[in-house]
């Protein structure tokens, strides 16, 4: 993976589209925007995908008054920066070549602006029935584009009697199996096919989006400080990372230095966060394989957590801390310190549960060689977070490109290379002994000051505020307007990549293994569907 | 000539007028008369033999005498009489079924050519089991043969159809040949082609010529029965043939191959080796198997129903093998056990075999398809047929209180008896042979679930399926009149038994009365079977109850062992049905009127996890519910399953194809290496024809030089 | 093999018991529930600046009472950190309330057969994933709801009580109004967070509905976002009839604005 400089870029952009690399002024992060004609569009994204060894990270998609814009986002470590292939086209003209064979991470990127925005992105061979039920809605709807109002209930045709699911086995006797929407105890919203012959499943189709709220339609024409309500609570099992990566957002546009105080004390809270989200992903692997001690173990660590992160931040799931320019209200050392002794004490217990899990053979039987991920296809399917890092994919943003000040801790990233169950497993206890190590950091170095940066205004503009969150890397692309609200909020979420990529580790298993890989997936729907 | 006589000939008398109406009359009229004349000479025939059964009255009539070969004779004996009852009993609704199934022929095909063959067919059948000598026999045999493979290839504009009955025709000429060799064995040493001469002559037959008697004549008719590993053409043939004549080829014809085993080993030549028996056993078990493995994994009804059949011969051979090891090692009382539990599993077997048949006649009819795949749903369009397969299959699966509960629980009551003999190595067969024949019985309950849920129940996955209606009453009648009958036989077992002993008994020499019926009800200690001290427990356990109006014979059907194994076996489907009856009747009265009566019952929709609408493609299909089966015994499957994958474009899987070949285990083992052998030889022998002239002239010199040495030989000396 | 079985028991004897004596007695841990706005008597200019400040209008200012609609706060804690005189608040998790929709039926809870064995169906109809997780705590050694009879159920064929978490999103109509039909009576809806009450900051909209209510009868309402598992406990007892309704609800009727203006 060989990791670009600038000239490389700069050599890469001379070769392809000479004249039309900008290079964005005042950024700490190098970020190079790179404007392509449609027909080079592949090629170039192929190039930063698989030879130079970029991540990619999302399509950002914008409707302009008489254009659209389509934003390819592309990151790799420190130097390497950020690399924005930008394609412009007139309003009239819909159509873009896809990227999904070169970069099939842009696969659900393409299906979800095709679904939203009407674009027909030509030589993807599956698009259609993604976001907007074909069994429900009409085709050719739009609703992201400016023209349509979203406030108001849209007329539905009748059910579609001819609609079928899109089955890909072709055997005698095969047939899909249907689970959910509503299924097994306390479950997200979400339907499979499992298609199989009888014992065993050969291919999984998620059907996703039953629960898709449009947050990104209904934040257009909000004040930032309301959108940033619509950010902490559209996935609230990681509220604090969301949060974060607006307000980082809105600080990128309009140049607000976050005092470090502030910084530290955001670090505190996201690992605070990443330590009690990962304690419930154990919980729920736990609970899959009916390990039911274990599971309860976790889940009393995971109140405790809950509890813990109530007393400090007066909220169990910390809404309402953080805010544009730094945090909503101060937080005193001692109260800190209180938090990482007994987060140190919850630690030695997961310590100690991790050790009774890796002797309770029984339960390992059920996780390790079950739905395995490989490097390569991690990589290609565009993974993120702990799941990326169990198959040997190990990009962090929290070292790749530092944020609030992460720069200045000193942790490692764990890394796994099986890409089963159990290597997933590791990660996540991995990270809750980094994300403790990280808080003792915090506070052992937290600066005084304020914690909110003075007066500032918001100024109009774009820019992408993105964080490491527990589940994966994150993206929040937001630009606002003359009038300060928000014209256009696009969420780039870990669960999208890993619920795209969740097919290749539930194939060719038996129906008993199904909850167990999901659970290990650690998938959030209300992430994926917004 | 007795009452009997006379109706058999009434019987000869119908089918030749049918088929001399046949010619006469218009071609639609001919399904029917084909209802009308099958059903009377069903009837006739069934009076007649039913006669001979329960009253003993035999009957012996010599027809023509041709010079050299012997006189002709008509002998109907107990035994013969109860293989005409079953005859008859499976006739009847088939021929009342044929005149609504038939009408889809009638442009396509000669219907009359069916009621010719078809009211043939019955004669010669009716011939070979009146036969009282080899002549006879063997002439209505070759009749049989023929007309069946006739009727099997009605629809003969079909490759497939004419593949299969013909190899029908030839391996079961084959199986012939070698009965007849069997037969002639027995003629020689008797000195006359009359059966009645033959039990005489059995008594001074050496070993060799009993083992050889015995293999001849169980493969040879085990051809026709279906047992393994000559059954090749059963899965191909049944299905093939129309339905009303599957039904007869289940119902009847394979009992053929069993009467020509029973007679001649049971009457012609009784046994006296052990051997015989455990062979029989052994390749009824194997059959058995085999035959529920292939039909649990198959989808196509027909063909299902065809390997099931395989399955029923299998299970009837091996009591038969039990029977035959009794016999050999002078257990008369436990050998009658067996021969009633293998009879007992004919009868019942004919019956619910057809039922199943007849039912998926008219699915296949109005259907139109027989692939499992693609039924469903078909009990709210065609609730009678729904009904009456499913009094099919509850019979099928050995469930009381229908009559294959009655017949599988008595042979398996027989392999425990094997505790009486004396040899261990005999006993360990039984017992594996026991544990197999529970394992089928285990793996025929699957099988048949998977046909009647996924044909039956569920929703519907064609159009065809969904758009179906209820059959003619033409045709659901003689299903109800089937389904009658395995109940009956499945709630009077007592009866049954007494009128099979009768048919045994002749043979056996021993009571299946005295064995398996003890009266409970007798005041007279005339059955010393029972100690009084044994009777007077059951007494005070109720058995006596309605002892005025019960007959006095009991109705549990119970077995005390001798004292090398004195336990006891019993049960008793007589009481167990109005007992079920009457407590399904009294829960739903306490339910309805009492527990629930301020309840109100509301019909919804199934629960399927919210989805919009469960279409066809997401419920379970045959196939997926039988792979557990197939994965379990992949060893004895053995598939090639291949996986191909098609891209659309990289990443983009557009399909999977999952191909899967399945060789049937006996081509694999038997018939494949037999044909290779078989062409090794034959390209062995071709050296011979090379061609050169040279060599020619010398095989001449060298024959004739042979000849005349083996002249010098025999009469020079 | 041994040591591997008993090390599980070993360590749950050692951890001892945790749970709460909820209901029998008042759980004060810390940490247990994020508290409410506290409506009641403020001097106007405080309360003109608390109704300002609310996000969802949730505050409202009637007859010199400050009326706090509980369906509509989304715990932003600006009335409590961003305001210059903070709101009152309680603390306690005791919310649950009987719906006030006019069904004009006195309220029935569900009876003594049913109070200590309950059956939850739960359908998340557009949940961020809080709700679903405190439902989750539900079960944890802390609250242990199987202890007063409370069990989750995968079919509504077995359901008493249906509980209701998320905004209704349009995709999820017909699975939550079929898993509705599909519960035979007696039946209670819990309606469980804002989203569920009044569709919080996502709806009403084109593919979200503002709550519930809109689409099926509710019986007990728990604001909150998300409201804490004691509180979630607190509605179960109450569908059930052990625990009366709370008086949390405000006085005035439901406001009966369509649409959430952004501020």
């Amino acid at each position: 993976m060989t990791n670009m400089t600038q000239t490389n870029i700069t050599e890469l952009a001379n070769r392809r589209c000479a004249d039309r690399v900008h290079v964005r002024s005042g950024a700490p992060h190098s970020l190079r925007e790179l404007e392509c004609k449609p027909p080079e569009l592949a090629d170039i994204c192929a190039e930063l995908f698989t030879e130079a060894g970029y991540s990619f990270a999302g399509l950002i998609v914008e409707e302009e008054t008489s254009q659209w814009e389509l934003r390819y986002v592309f990151y790799g470590g420190d130097e390497a920066g950020w690399v924005h292939v930008v394609v412009r086209q007139p309003a009239a003209d819909i159509a873009f070549p896809s990227i999904s064979s070169e970069v099939h991470a842009a696969d659900w990127h393409e299906r979800e602006a095709e679904d939203l925005f009407g674009l027909v992105f030509e030589g993807h061979p599956r698009l259609g029935d993604f976001v907007l039920h074909n069994d429900r809605w009409h085709e050719n709807l739009g609703p992201m584009r400016h023209s349509f109002d979203g406030s108001n209930p849209v007329t539905h045709r009748e059910p579609d009697l001819d609609w079928r699911p899109h089955r890909i086995v072709e055997a005698p006797g095969a047939f899909a199996m249907p689970i959910g929407p509503k299924f097994s105890g306390v479950t997200e919203s979400v339907h499979f096919l499992l298609e199989t012959v009888g014992e065993d499943v050969i291919r999984t189709i998620p059907r996703l989006f039953y629960k898709y709220r449009a947050v990104e339609k209904i934040a257009e024409g909000r004040a930032v400080e309301n959108a940033l309500l619509l950010a902490e609570r559209f996935a609230a099992t990681t509220a604090f990372a969301h949060a974060l990566a607006f307000c980082q957002a809105v600080e990128s546009i309009s140049g607000i230095a976050v005092p470090p105080r502030a910084r530290v004390l955001r670090v505190f809270l996201a690992e605070l966060e990443r330590l009690r989200h990962h304690a419930g992903a154990i919980q729920e692997i736990c609970e899959s394989t009916a390990l039911v001690v274990a599971s309860n173990q976790a889940a009393i660590l995971e109140e405790e957590l809950l509890r813990l992160s109530g007393v400090f931040a007066g909220h169990r799931y910390l809404f309402g801390v953080t805010a544009p320019g730094g945090l909503s209200r101060t937080f005193e050392g001692t109260a800190c310190r209180a938090v990482v002794q007994q987060a140190q004490a919850i630690l030695k217990r997961l310590d100690q549960l991790e050790k009774m899990l890796r002797t309770s053979s029984s339960f390992l039987d059920r996780l390790e060689e079950v739905g395995i991920v490989s490097e390569r296809d991690a990589k290609n399917h565009g993974l993120a977070g702990p799941v990326a890092r169990a198959s040997g994919v190990g990009r962090d943003l929290r070292k790749a490109q530092p944020y609030s000040g992460y720069e200045a801790f000193a942790f490692d990233v764990p890394l796994e290379q099986e890409g089963d169950g159990y290597a997933r497993l590791r990660v996540l206890f991995a990270e809750a002994r980094q994300s403790v190590k990280l808080m003792e950091q915090a506070v052992a170095s937290l600066p005084g000051g304020q914690v909110t940066a003075a007066d500032f205004k918001l100024k109009p503009g774009a820019a992408l505020g993105w964080v490491e969150a527990p589940r994966g890397a994150t993206f929040h692309w937001l630009r606002i307007g003359d009038d300060g609200r928000v014209t256009r909020y696009r969420l780039i979420t870990p669960s999208f990549a890993n619920w795209h990529g969740f097919h290749m580790a539930a194939e060719q298993f038996a129906f008993q293994d199904f909850p167990i890989i999901l659970a290990t997936f650690d998938l959030s729907v209300a992430e994926n569907d917004r | 000539m007795n009452e009997a006589g006379i109706f058999i000939q009434l019987f000869f008398g119908l089918c030749a007028a049918g088929i001399i109406l046949t010619m006469l009359i218009p071609e639609r009229w001919c399904p029917k008369a084909l209802a009308w004349f099958g059903s009377a000479a069903s009837l006739a025939l069934l009076w007649s033999s039913g006669k001979v059964l329960l009253t003993g009255d035999v009957f012996h009539v010599s027809l023509w005498t041709l010079p050299a070969l012997g006189t002709l004779t008509l002998s109907l004996d107990r035994l013969s009489a109860l293989f005409l009852v079953v005859t008859a009993l499976v006739f009847l609704p088939a021929s009342v079924f044929s005149s609504g199934y038939l009408k889809r022929y009638l442009s396509h095909y000669s219907l009359r050519a069916f009621n010719v063959c078809y009211l043939a067919l019955f004669a010669s059948i009716a011939l070979i089991l009146l036969g009282g000598d080899v002549l006879l026999f063997l002439l209505a045999w070759e009749a049989m043969s023929i007309l069946s493979y006739l009727l099997v290839n009605f629809e003969h504009r079909e490759e497939t159809h004419t593949r299969a009955g013909y190899l029908m025709l030839a391996m079961g000429e084959a199986g012939t040949l070698a009965a007849t060799f069997a037969l002639l064995l027995l003629a020689v040493a008797a000195g006359s082609l009359d059966f009645s001469a033959f039990s005489v002559a059995g008594k001074t037959l050496g070993s060799g010529v009993r083992w050889a008697v015995f293999l001849l004549s169980f493969f040879g008719f085990g051809v026709k029965a279906g047992l393994v590993p000559f059954n090749a053409w059963l899965p191909r043939a049944h299905p093939v043939a129309p339905g009303n004549v599957s039904a007869l080829l289940s119902g009847v014809i394979l009992n053929l191959g069993l009467y020509g085993i029973v007679r001649v080993n049971m009457d012609l030549l009784p046994m006296t080796l052990a051997g015989p028996g455990l062979v029989a056993l052994i390749v009824g078990t194997i059959s058995a198997f085999v035959g529920i493995l292939y039909a649990t994994t198959e989808n196509d009804l027909k063909v299902m129903l065809a390997h099931s059949s395989i399955e029923n011969m299998g299970i009837i051979t091996a009591g038969l093998g039990a029977g035959f090891v009794f016999t050999a090692a002078g257990h008369p009382l436990l050998a009658t056990i067996a021969f009633v539990a293998a009879l007992y599993h004919m009868t019942n077997h004919s019956l619910y075999k057809a039922l199943l048949f007849l039912g998926a006649a008219t699915v296949d009819a109005k259907v139109g398809t027989r692939d499992l795949d693609l039924l469903g749903g078909l009990s709210k369009r065609m609730p009678w047929t729904a009904l009456c397969f499913l009094a099919g299959a509850l019979s099928i699966s050995a469930l009381p209180p229908f009559n294959g509960f009655v017949s599988e629980w008595l042979t398996l009551q027989t392999m425990l008896r094997s505790a009486e003999l004396s040899s261990v190595s005999v006993k360990v067969v039984f017992a594996l042979c026991g544990a197999g024949l529970a394992l089928t019985a285990a793996l025929a309950v699957t099988c048949f679930v998977k046909a009647f849920a996924m044909g039956f129940l569920g929703i519907s996955r064609s159009t065809q399926a969904e758009q179906t209606t209820e059959a003619a009453r033409s045709m659901t009648v003689p299903m109800g009149l089937l389904a009658a009958l395995c109940l009956l036989l499945g709630v009077l077992p007592t009866f049954a038994i007494s009128i099979l002993g009768g048919a045994v008994k002749p043979l056996t020499q021993a009571s299946a009365e005295d064995a398996l019926v003890p009266a409970f009800f007798a005041s007279s200690p005339a059955h010393a079977q029972l100690p009084s001290e044994f009777a007077a427990e059951f007494r005070d356990l109720g058995a006596q109850v309605g002892q005025q109006i019960m007959p006095g014979q009991g109705l549990v059907v119970m077995h005390r062992g001798g004292a090398q194994n004195p336990v006891v076996f019993a049960m008793s489907t007589s009481y167990l049905f109005p007992v079920l009856l009457a407590l399904l009747g009294i829960t739903y009265v306490v339910v309805r009127f009492g527990l629930a009566r301020h309840r109100r019952v509301v019909r919804k929709p199934p629960w399927d996890g919210g989805i919009r609408r469960l279409l066809p493609e997401m419920t379970y299909t045959a196939t997926g519910f039988s792979n557990p089966v197939r994965v379990v015994f992949d060893a004895i499957l053995r598939p090639t399953t291949r996986d191909t994958g098609e891209t659309v474009a990289t990443h983009f899987r557009a399909a999977i194809r999952r191909d899967r070949q399945e060789v049937h285990i006996v081509d694999r083992c038997v018939v494949t290496p037999l044909r290779y052998g078989a062409l090794k030889i034959a390209t062995g022998l071709a050296a011979v024809h090379h061609g050169r002239l040279n060599a020619y002239v010398a095989y001449s010199l060298l024959t004739l030089v042979l000849v005349l040495v083996l002249a010098l030989t025999i009469f020079g000396s | 093999m041994v040591n591997c079985m008993s090390q599980w028991v070993r360590r749950g004897l050692a951890t001892g018991i945790k749970t709460t004596r909820y209901p029998a007695r008042e759980e004060k841990a810390p940490g247990v529930s994020p508290g409410l706005p506290l409506g009641g008597a403020y001097p106007e200019e405080q309360a003109c600046e608390l109704v300002n400040l609310c996000s969802t209008g949730a505050l409202s200012w009637h007859d010199g009472q400050l009326v706090v609609d509980y369906h509509r706060c989304v715990h932003c804690f600006r009335c409590r950190y961003g305001a210059t005189v903070p709101i009152g608040w309680q603390e306690g998790y005791e919310w649950a309330a009987v719906s006030a929709d006019a069904t004009n039926k006195p309220w029935q809870p569900l009876g003594p057969a049913f109070e200590r064995s309950t059956h939850i169906l739960v359908v998340d109809v557009g949940d961020c994933g809080a709700c679903l997780n405190e439902v989750r705590q539900l079960n944890n050694p802390y609250y242990n709801m199987h202890r007063l009879g409370f069990f989750i159920t995968p079919t509504p064929r077995e359901a008493d009580v249906l509980l209701v978490v998320g905004p209704v999103t349009d995709h999820m109509r017909v699975p939550l109004q079929k898993a509705y039909d599909a519960m035979p009576t007696p039946k209670r809806v819990i309606a469980v967070g804002a989203c569920a009450l009044s569709g919080s900051v996502f709806g009403p909209s084109f593919v979200c509905g503002s709550g519930v209510r809109n689409l099926l009868p509710v019986d007990v309402e728990v604001p909150g976002q998300p409201p804490p598992p004691l509180a979630i406990m607190h509605g179960l007892l109450v569908a059930v009839g052990r625990k009366p309704s709370a008086s949390l609800v405000s006085p005035t009727p439901l406001d009966t604005r369509e649409s959430v203006t952004p501020l």
